[in-house]
C-alpha cells in the first residue's frame, strides 16, 4: 500500500472491470429509486468512480481491511449501550462502503435541515415563551400539554436572544421517488454524532487510500464550529466560559458516546452529582472546591434535570438548575423543555407551522400524518387503520405499527382510538429507496433500505450578534444504518459512514482543532471533579482486589492440578480455600475432595457474589467507564477486554490460564496508567486505592501464614504467600530454599524496597497523601496522614524488636502487634479517604 | 371581608442540612375579587438567594436557598387581604355536551388547554366518568351538572383526615368514599376532565368559625383546596366539594394549577438532614367587613 501524497489515478483495467462486475453480480434493486443505479439501469457516475477505487484494492485486501474495521470498532468499545447495564457488546458491524451523497443532493438536504432547525427553534420559543401559535389555535393545545411532554416549569426560561435550540439531530430517509424526507427531529439528546465520527476515523484508518484524498467533506470542522457556538453561548458571562457535558451517567444510553464527545471537544464530562447550584449559579465540585460553570451541553432527559422543579424523584439531576437558568447564570444546550419538539402531536402541523412562523413553505417534507381528534382525521384513520402507524400522545408510549398487529390487537387499538381520538396521531408510513451495502460473507453488494441521522448546530453568529437572524450549520456527514424508517439505530446490525462528495479533494483535518482564540495553558489541578476522583480511587481498589484474588485462585488451581486425584492432599490448598472464604473440605475420599475443590474454584470465577472474579472485573470496568475521559486509549482497550477469558474457562486448566491472563492484563492496565496518565490528583487517588487494597490483602495473607494456620499447614502457607505475591524468586535469591518466618517477615513486612511489602506500601501511601490538596490549605497534618505515621511507627518498632530476638513464637506476636495496628491504620485511612473527598 | 393571613411552615431536621433549595407558592394571587397588600416574608435562617417569578399559571413563586449548615427552616408569610363576592354564575341554557363544543377565545384556549388533560396526580378514567355521569343527563346544562356533582360528592363522601395522604390515588378515594379537601378536589377534577371540562385545582384558605361560645384559636386554621371549572359562555366557576358549596368571600385563593403538584405551598430539595419534622400553622384572622386602615 502506498502512502504517497499524490493520488494514484484509478485505472480502469480489465481486471478491475471483472472485479467490479463480480462485486455487482447479485445487486438487484427493488422497485423505485435506487442509489446505485439510475432508472435506465446505469451505474450512477459518482458510484462508478468510487467502486473502481474500491475494487482496485483487491479482494483479499478488502477482506483483511473489513476485518480490521470490525476489530477497531470493537476495541474502541464505543458501544451503543442498551437498557441492560450488563450488556456491553455492540451488535453492530460497520459497512466499509459509505453512502455517497453528491454535492447537489447535499445542497438540498442542507437547506432543508437548516429550515427545519429554524422552524423547530421557532416552535420551541413559542411554546415556552409567547405562546402565540397556541393562543391562535394552530395546534391542538390540549394534546400538546400532555403530562410528561410539557413542563410548566420551563415556561419563560428560554434565552432572550431567540436562539434556543443549539443542537439538533434529524432522522431522514430517501424515499422510493428519490426525495429526501424527514422521519423525526431529535432535540433532546441526539445520539450519534460521536458514532459518526468514530465510524469515519475507523474507516479512514482501515482504508487510508480510499479516504485520504477522497473528494469528501470532512467532519472535524463542523464539530469545531459546534464547540465555538457553545463558547459563544457563555460569552456573556466570562471571557473564557467554562463548558461541560452533562451526562445521565454510565448506565444511560450512549454514555460512552458522551465520554467520546467530551474528550473530542475537550470539555469536562460531568454527572448531576458533580454539579451544585449555589447563589443561583452552577458550580462543579472539584477537589479544590467549587468552579463556576457557564454552559452545559446536556445529554440528560428534560424530566430528570432538576428535582426541585421537574421530576421530584430524580437523583440524576441538579437541584436548583431551573432557577440558575432563570437567573441567566447558566446556558443549557439544548434548553430544558426541548423534548416538546419530539411530541407526536406536532407531526401533522409542521407544514402549517412553517408557513405561520417562518412565512415559508416547508422544503423537506415529512410523512403524511393527521390528528385523530378532528372528525375527518378519525374517519380516515378508521378506514386505513391496518396500513397506518399510530402515535399515542401519552407519556412513554411508542409508535404502534398497525400492520404488525394481530386481528385482536387491531380491534383493541381501534377501540382505544374511538375512545380517545384526541390522544392519537396517525401517519402513513414511508418507504425508503434501496442503496448498496457490502455483504462481507459473499464479497458483493446487496440493496438495503437505509435510515440516516444528520446533525445541525446553531451558528455562533446567531448568538454573538444578539437577536436577529438565527442560522444553523449542518455537519457534512452522519450516522447511517440499515433499517426501515422509524426503526432505531439501536435495533440495527449494520451501520455506515456518510460521504458528502466535494468537487475536489479535501484536506485532512486533525481532531485537535486549530486555535481560533488565544489559549490559556492549563495543567490538571484541583479542578478535578470529586466524583472522578472517587471513581479513580475505586478503580484502583477493585483492580488490586481482582489482582489479589486472581492470584490466589491461580495458586489454588496450580495446586489442584499438581496433585493427583488419588494422592495425599496438599494442605496449602485447604488454607487457600479458607482464605478465599470456603469452608474446609473434610471428606477423606480423594476423588470427592478433588471434585469439591474444583467446584469451589469454579465458583470463584463464576460466582455472582461480591467477591467473584467476574463481579470484580465488572466493577473495574464500571469505575473505568465512569472516568473514560481520563484513561488513555490503550488502557481502555485492555479494560474493555478484561476478564473476557474468565467467562470462557470451563476447566481447571483454562481457569488457571484465565487467571494468569487477568493478572497480566491488570498489570498492563495499571502500567499504562502510570506511564500515560498525567500524575494529577486523580492518578494519586487511584494509586492510593491500589496500595490500600494491597496492604489489606497482604496483611490477611501474612496473618493467615503466620498466625491462623495450623502447625502442619504453616510452611505451605508461607510458600503460598510468596507465590501469591510473586516474591518466590526474590526470596529464593536471598535465602536459598530455607523457609524461615523471620526472613518472610522481613521481605513482606519490613523491606521498604520491595513493592510487595507493607513497609513499601506505607511509604508510597505517605508520598501520595502528602501531595493531595489539604482542605483550607491547613498546614496541620490531615487525619489520614497522622494515622499513617502511627501505623508506620508501629511497623518500624516491630521491625526493631524482631531483629533483636530469635524466637519464632515471639515474632508471631510482634507481627500480630504490628499487623494489627497496620490493619487498623489501613482501615481508618480507607474511610478517611472517603471523607476527604466529601 | 378583610383578613390578616399568616401561614407558617417550619421544618426541624434530625441532622445538619448543608444546602437547601426551596420554592414557595404561599403568596396569595391578585384577583378582581381578592386584593392583597404587600406580604411580609420572614425566612430563617438567613437566605442567600431570594427571587420571585410568576409561573405559567400566573402564581407568584418565591425561590430561596439556604447555603449555610442549618438544622431547622421556617417561613412565615403575613398578608392583609380584602375579598369580595365572585361574579354570579351564568347558566347558558344549552345542554352540557353542546356547551363543550363551543369555541373559546384566545386566552381561554390557552388557560383551558393546560388544565384539560391528565396531570401528575389526576389521571382521568372510566370509573371517574361513570361516577360523574349520573349528574349529567343529556338535557342538563353544564352549570346544573357541575352543581349536582358538587353536591353528590359532599353527600356521599365522608371527611376523614386520618385516611389519606398526599400520595393516595383518586381511585382509592372513589372506592372508599372518604378523604380530605385535597382528595375531593382531585376527585371532582378527574370527574370533570373525564367528561371534557377543563378544570383547575385551587389551593387556598378558608376562614373557619369557632364553635358557638368559644374564642377563636390562633393558628388552628388549615390550608384548603377546591377547584374551578371552565363553563363556556360563563367562565370559571369555583366549587368547593368538601363543603358542597360555591366559593365565596371566606375563600382566599393562594395559587392554582393542574393539581396539587403544581401548587404545593412549599417544596424543597436539601442535602443532608435525615428525618424531618414538619409543623404548619395557618391563621385566618378576620379584621372586619370593610376596608379600614390597620
Amino acid at each position: 500500500m502506498t502512502l504517497g501524497m499524490t493520488p494514484t489515478p484509478f485505472v480502469s483495467t480489465k481486471e478491475h472491470d471483472a472485479n467490479l462486475a463480480k462485486l455487482l453480480r447479485g445487486y438487484t434493486p427493488a422497485q423505485g429509486f435506487d442509489a446505485l443505479y439510475d432508472a435506465c439501469g446505469q451505474l450512477r457516475p459518482h458510484w462508478h468512480e468510487f467502486l473502481h477505487g474500491f475494487v482496485a484494492q483487491g479482494e483479499e485486501s478488502i477482506r483483511q481491511r473489513v476485518n480490521e474495521v470490525q476489530r477497531l470498532l470493537h476495541e474502541n468499545g464505543l458501544t451503543f449501550k442498551g437498557r441492560d447495564a450488563h450488556s456491553t457488546a455492540r451488535h453492530w458491524s460497520l459497512d466499509p462502503l459509505p453512502l455517497l451523497v453528491t454535492n447537489g443532493e447535499w445542497a438540498e438536504i442542507e437547506q432543508g435541515i437548516q429550515q427545519w432547525a429554524r422552524l423547530l427553534n421557532a416552535v420551541l420559543c413559542d411554546v415556552y415563551g409567547e405562546q402565540k401559535v397556541l393562543r391562535e389555535g394552530w395546534l391542538p393545545t390540549g394534546a400538546l400539554f400532555q403530562h410528561g411532554w410539557w413542563w410548566p416549569a420551563c415556561h419563560g426560561t428560554l434565552p432572550d436572544h431567540g436562539a434556543a435550540l443549539s443542537t439538533l439531530g434529524m432522522d431522514l430517509i430517501c424515499d422510493t421517488y428519490g426525495q429526501w424526507r424527514v422521519v423525526t427531529p431529535r432535540t433532546q439528546s441526539p445520539l450519534g454524532a460521536g458514532y459518526a465520527l468514530e465510524n469515519r476515523i475507523v474507516l479512514a484508518r482501515s482504508f487510508p487510500r480510499l479516504y485520504r484524498d477522497a473528494p469528501l467533506r470532512r467532519l472535524a470542522g463542523a464539530l469545531a464550529e459546534g464547540h465555538q457556538t457553545l463558547r459563544a453561548l457563555g460569552a456573556g458571562h466570562r471571557e473564557h466560559p467554562n463548558v461541560v457535558l452533562l451526562t445521565a451517567g454510565p448506565h444511560s444510553d450512549g454514555y460512552l458516546e458522551h465520554a467520546y464527545l467530551a474528550s473530542y471537544l475537550n470539555i469536562p464530562l460531568v454527572e448531576g452529582q458533580d454539579l451544585v447550584v449555589r447563589e443561583q449559579r452552577v458550580w462543579i465540585r472539584t477537589l479544590g472546591g467549587l468552579t463556576p460553570v457557564d454552559v452545559i451541553l446536556r445529554r440528560m432527559s428534560d424530566a430528570w434535570c432538576d428535582p426541585l422543579e421537574l421530576r421530584a424523584d430524580s437523583i440524576l439531576g441538579v437541584a436548583g438548575l431551573m432557577q440558575a437558568v432563570r437567573s441567566g447564570q447558566v446556558h443549557i444546550a439544548n434548553p430544558i423543555g426541548s423534548s416538546i419538539i419530539e411530541h407526536p402531536i406536532l407531526k401533522p402541523f409542521w407544514p402549517r407551522l412553517c408557513q405561520t412562523l417562518l412565512g415559508e413553505s416547508l422544503l423537506m417534507k415529512c410523512a403524511e400524518s393527521w390528528w385523530c381528534g378532528e372528525p375527518e382525521g378519525l374517519e380516515r384513520t378508521l378506514q386505513e387503520l391496518p396500513q397506518l402507524v399510530l402515535y399515542p400522545c401519552t407519556e412513554g408510549a411508542g409508535a404502534i405499527h398497525a400492520a404488525a398487529l394481530s386481528d385482536l390487537d387491531l380491534e383493541s387499538l381501534k377501540a382505544s382510538v374511538l375512545e380517545r381520538p384526541d390522544k392519537y396521531v396517525a401517519e402513513r408510513p414511508m418507504a425508503s429507496a434501496t442503496a448498496p451495502v457490502f455483504d462481507m460473507e459473499h464479497q458483493q453488494l446487496v440493496p438495503e433500505r437505509l435510515s440516516l441521522r444528520l446533525f445541525a448546530s446553531l451558528d455562533s453568529s446567531s448568538v454573538e450578534h444578539g437577536a436577529g437572524e438565527v442560522s444553523y450549520n449542518v455537519m457534512p456527514g452522519g450516522l447511517v444504518w440499515v433499517g426501515e424508517p422509524g426503526q432505531s439505530a439501536f435495533q440495527s446490525s449494520v451501520v455506515k459512514d456518510l460521504w458528502v462528495l466535494a468537487d475536489q479533494p479535501q484536506p485532512h483535518v486533525s481532531p485537535l482543532r486549530q486555535a481560533s482564540a488565544p489559549l490559556v495553558v492549563t495543567r490538571d489541578g484541583v479542578d478535578l471533579p470529586s466524583r472522578v476522583a472517587d471513581s479513580l480511587f475505586w478503580f484502583g481498589r477493585y483492580g488490586e482486589r481482582l489482582d489479589n484474588r486472581a492470584r490466589l485462585v491461580r495458586e489454588a488451581f496450580v495446586r489442584l492440578l499438581e496433585q493427583d486425584q488419588a494422592s495425599v492432599v496438599d494442605p496449602s490448598l485447604n488454607s487457600l480455600l479458607r482464605i478465599l472464604g470456603h469452608g474446609s473440605i473434610t471428606t477423606s475420599d480423594p476423588a470427592a475432595r478433588f471434585g469439591q475443590s474444583r467446584g469451589c474454584l469454579k465458583d470463584e470465577i463464576e460466582a455472582t457474589g461480591p467477591a467473584g472474579l467476574m463481579t470484580l472485573a465488572a466493577a473495574v470496568k464500571r469505575n473505568a467507564q465512569a472516568v473514560r475521559d481520563h484513561l488513555g486509549d490503550d488502557a481502555w482497550r485492555l479494560i474493555s477486554n478484561l476478564g473476557n477469558e474468565l467467562a470462557e474457562s470451563h476447566s481447571a486448566m483454562s481457569g488457571r490460564r484465565a487467571c494468569e491472563r487477568t493478572i497480566t492484563e491488570l498489570a498492563a492496565v495499571f502500567g499504562l496508567c502510570n506511564e500515560t496518565m498525567p500524575h494529577h490528583y486523580g492518578w494519586r487517588l487511584m494509586d492510593i486505592g491500589r496500595f490500600l487494597e494491597r496492604c489489606q490483602n497482604s496483611l490477611t495473607l501474612l496473618s493467615n501464614a503466620l498466625i491462623d494456620s495450623p502447625a502442619d499447614e504453616s510452611a505451605g502457607a508461607g510458600e503460598m504467600m510468596l507465590a501469591a505475591t510473586d516474591n518466590f524468586t526474590a526470596y529464593r535469591r536471598r535465602y536459598r530454599s530455607e523457609l524461615h518466618p523471620n526472613a518472610l517477615l522481613d521481605l513482606l513486612l519490613f523491606d521498604e524496597g520491595n513493592p510487595r511489602s507493607i513497609g513499601y506500601m506505607f511509604k508510597r501511601l505517605k508520598r501520595q497523601l502528602d501531595r493531595l490538596p489539604q482542605p483550607n490549605s491547613s498546614s496541620y497534618r490531615s487525619e489520614e496522614q497522622r494515622l499513617l505515621i502511627l501505623a508506620s511507627s508501629r511497623l518500624q518498632l516491630a521491625a526493631c524488636r524482631c531483629s533483636r530476638s530469635c524466637r519464632i513464637a515471639r515474632f508471631s506476636r510482634e507481627q500480630t502487634g504490628a499487623g494489627d495496628s497496620a490493619g487498623r491504620a489501613v482501615g481508618t485511612v480507607g474511610s478517611l479517604i472517603g471523607c476527604h473527598q466529601q | 371581608m378583610i383578613y390578616r393571613l399568616r401561614h407558617t411552615t417550619r421544618y426541624e431536621y434530625a441532622s445538619m442540612v448543608t444546602l437547601c433549595h426551596s420554592e414557595a407558592r404561599m403568596l396569595p394571587r391578585q384577583l378582581p375579587w381578592q386584593h392583597c397588600d404587600e406580604s411580609e416574608i420572614t425566612i430563617f435562617p438567613i437566605t442567600v438567594s431570594r427571587c420571585m417569578h410568576t409561573d405559567v399559571f400566573g402564581n407568584r413563586v418565591l425561590y430561596f436557598s439556604l447555603e449555610e449548615p442549618h438544622q431547622s427552616l421556617g417561613i412565615t408569610i403575613d398578608t392583609r387581604i380584602r375579598t369580595s363576592a365572585r361574579p354570579a354564575p351564568v347558566d347558558n341554557g344549552r345542554p352540557w355536551r353542546s356547551s363543550l363544543a363551543l369555541s373559546v377565545g384566545c386566552q381561554e384556549r390557552l388557560d383551558t388547554a393546560m388544565v384539560s388533560v391528565d396531570s401528575p396526580l389526576v389521571v382521568s378514567s372510566d370509573s371517574l366518568r361513570d361516577y360523574a355521569l349520573p349528574s349529567f343527563p343529556e338535557h342538563r346544562t353544564a352549570l346544573e351538572g357541575v352543581l349536582d356533582l358538587n353536591q353528590r360528592i359532599f353527600n356521599e363522601f365522608s371527611y376523614d383526615p386520618g385516611y389519606t395522604t398526599v400520595a393516595t390515588p383518586i381511585d382509592d378515594v372513589l372506592l372508599n368514599r372518604r378523604g380530605v379537601c385535597q382528595d375531593f378536589a382531585h376527585l371532582m377534577i378527574g370527574c370533570l376532565r373525564s367528561l371534557g371540562f377543563p378544570t383547575r385545582y385551587i389551593s387556598g384558605y378558608l376562614e373557619t368559625l369557632p364553635p358557638p361560645g368559644q374564642p377563636r384559636l390562633i393558628g388552628a386554621d388549615a390550608s384548603h383546596a377546591w377547584l374551578a371549572v371552565y363553563l363556556p359562555e360563563s367562565g370559571w366557576l369555583e366549587l368547593d366539594p368538601t363543603n358542597g358549596s360555591l366559593s365565596g368571600e371566606k375563600h382566599i385563593i393562594n395559587a392554582w394549577g393542574r393539581d396539587y403538584a403544581d401548587v404545593a405551598p412549599l417544596k424543597g430539595v436539601m442535602s443532608g438532614g435525615g428525618s424531618q419534622h414538619l409543623t404548619v400553622s395557618v391563621d385566618v384572622e378576620p379584621l372586619g367587613e370593610t376596608s379600614s386602615p390597620p
